[in-house]
């Protein structure tokens, strides 16, 4: 009783202590900047800011918003796992691309009851993000190139070369537009309750028509349940499986895993086919789910795999923390979007504070440790790795 | 006399642990001071509040009688302070001179003059008889070389209160005796030291007066000249601590660790196991560890030690000869097929090897168990049974620490030793690799330590032990093998052995040398 008590109070005294660290503050700060500039662009901030948060979270805006998610929390994951081990995978963009790619191709030429076509061609595009990846990793294990570096390269092949199809053999003839066919009807991963369905008729009896859960319901597709699937999943292979432990420490003291025995060239190429999978899967669900069709450079426009990359930042690679933090910057893409069209603020600002949200974090956690290294300590000094944990403490996992 | 440095009242608090409480403490011109306490009592909190490295949350400093606040070491390095840090402050991408001369390059023409740097630093070693390659890339050395250039970068800086905590914990007791001649002109030339050890003799040979520091608190202050080692360990653990030699090992059994003929190479190519050596033979190291025998490596720093283990343990690739281990070739094997095959391993670099400071004690304590019963069932982490493990084992080694949950990385020196030795120990292999084992940790922790390794050899064990602690090596080992340049140039038994004859073999006297100047058989 008074144990659960004490341990009640230290949560309080955790939480306090976290929104008073740096990821709040600096959303804080992000925030003021982006006022600073609504304001110079001759826009009263006070009109803006409620309007982007009235079109993120009221009418069709929660429905927007967790669309906008899926893929954001989907990419962020794929990476946090990624960095959790300490592998800089920085070609989640190609993987993605390939993933979409794969996946439109089975969706187009396969046969069979739309389920199935579905099924298969979110694992052909899992393979496909998967071994892309996986060329990454051994690029690094048998020829010391950094993942860093091969990852980040090996995305524009993988843009070009679905690029060339697209153009090309794949093209729809006599369409006005740069893309392939449209993907089947029953191969299009449907939303929660579609509208047409039993269901979604008699929700909107109940619910009235402009109620936000039935927009959701309706305008959500099954790829938000994947991802949140796949987050859980993460979670559990975080805690609870041998490989999960030894990738965290991994990242955390490469010398010290391998020291332990764990096998790191293993690891990292596991951990690039894990990753790779995610990404591949993300891009196959924004064709079957959103586009219903691979449009030329309609992935890679959508700028997800960087979005994502802020958003496992943001996140210290936690997983639930992917999951605000991805909600997050959702959020404010919808709310910008929302802002610009009725304030009439580009809702490039929106970029704007989601850049400085994460520069003000690296600047507040990398300045003390920058400042300690000028003073010539190095070696043994805490690294950028051991804030985040030490404020993140309540977001763990 | 004058008083030099005044501490008063310093209070520093960490999340579940009060580090210092009230601590006063007077240090005058021209004075050698130890500061001595059991692990995690607060030494180095307080020495790296004094440099500016944290702030007090109470107390004030005083130099030369004036108050002082530094908001970092670069403020107390301007007031002309030293500090040489238990945990190292270097670069590891950095050479030696680099991180010597940092923050105080000489410039020719407005270019970093590398080549005098090189050499400045290369004369200073010289004169203070602490061998170095100035042009050795830090990440690259073995700790006892790192502490060598912790040192001459705060000899360098020529301060006028040099604060040096735990210098000699992996210096060979000849290194030692150096540095305290260095020690004792600076005093007398009215420097002020502050010195923090475990080792009594040297605080009885080396200081004029003792702070003993014990839960954050001052127990006692005495004159060196008026106290003993036994009032001072008393002071200290409030007991009588008596490290004597071990009892005898039995007759040793079958081999469990077979070296033949091993060459290492170090990261620059040059051979640094085998090939060298006075005798310059050209082959490689052979050796047997047996069940149930401690053999101990000494030498200096520098000469092999840290590659030959590190190749035994799979880190370092070997180039000739072969490793055994029960029998089975490892050889070429990986780190986990040598574990599998028998091998527990005490890396001499605590931080950078021997623990992920980010992560919390129960992780660290479980690493290379996490793969069988208890800690994994039906495919699965046992998180439950993790906590309660590393309970276990933080109550059994005393490790001071919050709790299972309290990043490693907060934990005093002595402490974290003492995780990395209760993960290996608790694994019951066949083969211990202990590397400077005691490295850092208190008298009342080394007689556990030494316990534990003794029954752990009369459980019938295989001890490698490599130390640069002479009286570590003499008291535990059976048989000890010396090592130079990367060659075995001798082997002595225990009972044979004294400090001055393996000191010279570690000097790279041959055994002739050594018989001569120092009756005794050697092999
Ligand atoms: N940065 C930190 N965060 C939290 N706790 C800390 C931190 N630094 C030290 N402590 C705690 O303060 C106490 C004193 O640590 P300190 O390093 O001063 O001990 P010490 O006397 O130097 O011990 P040792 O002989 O082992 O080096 C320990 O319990 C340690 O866990
Ligand atoms: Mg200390």
């Amino acid at each position: 009783m008074t144990t659960e008590l004490a341990a009640d109070r230290t949560l309080v005294r955790r939480t306090l202590a976290w929104l008073a660290g740096p990821v709040p503050v600096s959303i804080i700060v992000a925030l003021a900047i982006g006022a600073v500039a609504i304001a110079i662009a001759g826009i009263n901030p006070f009109v803006a800011y409620p309007s982007m948060v009235e079109g993120a979270l009221t009418g069709r805006g929660p429905a927007n918003t967790l669309q906008r998610a899926t893929p954001i929390i989907g990419m962020a994951i794929a990476l946090a796992i990624a960095f959790r081990a300490g592998v800089f995978n920085l070609g989640a963009e190609g993987q993605m691309v390939l993933g979409g790619l794969a996946g439109t191709l089975v969706a187009l030429t396969m046969p069979g009851p739309g389920p199935v076509v579905i099924v298969v061609a979110c694992l052909a595009a899992m393979a496909a993000g998967a071994l892309w990846a996986m060329l990454a990793a051994v690029l690094q294990t048998s020829m010391g190139v950094p993942i860093l570096i091969s990852s980040l390269l090996l995305n524009y092949p993988a843009r070009y070369f679905s690029s060339y199809l697209v153009r090309f053999p794949l093209k729809e003839k006599g369409s006005s537009m740069v893309a392939t066919p449209m993907i089947p009807d029953d191969t299009r991963i449907p939303a929660l309750i579609p509208a047409d369905s039993a269901w979604g008729t008699a929700l909107r009896h109940s619910l009235g028509k402009e109620n936000a859960l039935l927009l959701i319901t309706r305008n959500v597709n099954y790829s938000l349940l994947v991802v949140l699937a796949v987050v859980a999943l993460v979670i559990f292979v975080n805690r609870k499986t041998p490989g999960g432990f030894e990738s965290g420490l991994a990242g955390q003291n490469l010398r010290f895993a391998q020291y332990g025995g764990v096998h790191t060239t293993a690891l990292v190429i596991r951990t690039m086919i894990f990753s790779g999978a995610i990404s591949g899967l993300v891009g196959v669900m924004l064709v079957l789910g959103s586009d219903f069709r691979l449009i030329d450079g309609a992935l890679v426009g959508t700028n997800y795999a960087w979005t994502g990359l802020l958003v496992a930042l943001l996140a210290a690679n936690r997983p639930i923390g992917v999951l605000v933090s991805g909600a997050f910057f959702a959020a404010l893409i919808v709310g910008g979007e929302a802002m610009q069209r009725s304030d009439g603020v580009s809702s490039q600002l929106s970029q704007v504070i989601q850049a400085a949200v994460i520069i003000l974090i690296v600047v507040r956690l990398t300045l003390p440790r920058w400042l300690n290294l000028s003073r010539r300590h190095g070696r043994d000094l805490p690294a950028i790795t051991d804030r985040v944990t030490a404020d993140d403490e309540v977001g763990r996992v | 006399m004058t008083v030099q440095l005044e501490l008063r009242g310093i209070t520093k608090r960490f999340p579940g642990v009060l580090a210092n409480d009230h601590i006063d403490l007077t240090v005058e011109k021209g004075e050698i001071h130890a500061l001595m306490g059991e692990n995690g009592a607060g030494k180095s909190t307080l020495m790296s509040i004094l440099f500016g490295l944290y702030q007090p949350d109470e107390g004030e400093i005083r130099l030369a009688g004036v108050e002082r606040h530094f908001a970092s070491p670069r403020d107390a390095i301007a007031a002309g302070l030293g500090m040489v840090f238990q945990s190292f402050k270097l670069f590891p991408s950095l050479t030696v001179a680099e991180n010597v001369v940092f923050g105080r390059e000489t410039t020719r023409r407005g270019r970093f003059d590398r080549k005098g740097a090189e050499r400045e630093v290369a004369a200073i070693a010289e004169r203070y008889g602490l061998a170095l390659d100035p042009a050795a890339r830090v990440d690259d050395l073995p700790v006892g070389v790192l502490q060598r250039v912790e040192i001459i970068k705060a000899l360098y800086r020529d301060a006028s209160v040099l604060i040096l905590d735990e210098p000699t914990a992996v210096l060979t007791p000849q290194e030692a005796e150096r540095l305290f001649e260095i020690l004792r002109a600076l005093a007398a030339d009215g420097r002020t030291i502050i010195f923090i050890t475990h080792k009594l003799k040297e605080v009885m040979a080396l200081s004029d007066r003792v702070t003993v520091l014990r839960d954050g608190r001052v127990a006692d202050r005495m004159v060196t000249a008026q106290t003993d080692a036994r009032a001072i360990t008393r002071a200290m653990t409030g007991r009588d601590v008596v490290l004597q030699a071990t009892a005898a090992a039995g007759e040793p059994g079958k081999t469990v660790l077979a070296l033949h003929d091993v060459t290492v190479h170090a990261e620059d190519g040059r051979t640094a196991v085998g090939g060298g050596g006075v005798g310059g033979s050209g082959s490689g190291v052979s050796l047997e560890v047996r069940a149930g025998e401690i053999v101990g490596i000494a030498g200096v720093a520098g000469n092999g030690q840290t590659e030959l283990v590190e190749a035994i343990a799979g880190l370092r690739p070997i180039e000739s000869g072969t490793v055994r281990i029960g029998g089975r070739d490892v050889t070429r094997a990986s780190v986990a097929e040598r574990r599998r095959a028998g091998m527990a391993y005490i890396p001499e670099d605590r931080h950078a090897v021997g623990t992920a400071g980010t992560a919390d004690t129960t992780d660290n304590l479980s690493l290379g168990h996490h793969r069988q019963p208890p800690l994994l069932r039906r495919g699965l982490l046992q998180r439950s049974a993790m906590t309660r493990r590393a309970r276990e084992l933080i109550e059994r080694f005393q490790i001071k620490v919050p709790g299972p949950a309290t990043r490693v990385g907060t934990l005093s020196g002595g402490n974290l030793q003492k995780v990395v030795v209760a993960r290996e120990m608790s694994h019951d292999t066949p083969l211990l690799i202990a590397e400077q084992p005691t490295r850092g940790v208190d008298i009342g922790a080394i007689e556990f330590l030494h316990g534990e390794i003794t029954a752990f050899r009369d459980w019938g064990g295989a001890v490698l032990l490599v130390s640069a602690e002479l009286s570590e090596i003499m008291s535990l080992a059976g048989r000890i093998l010396v090592m130079f340049e990367g060659a075995v140039v001798a082997e002595v038994p225990a009972a044979q052995a004294n400090e001055s004859t393996l000191g010279m073999l570690m000097a790279g006297a041959s055994p002739d040398q050594a018989r001569a100047a120092q009756p005794g058989e050697l092999v």
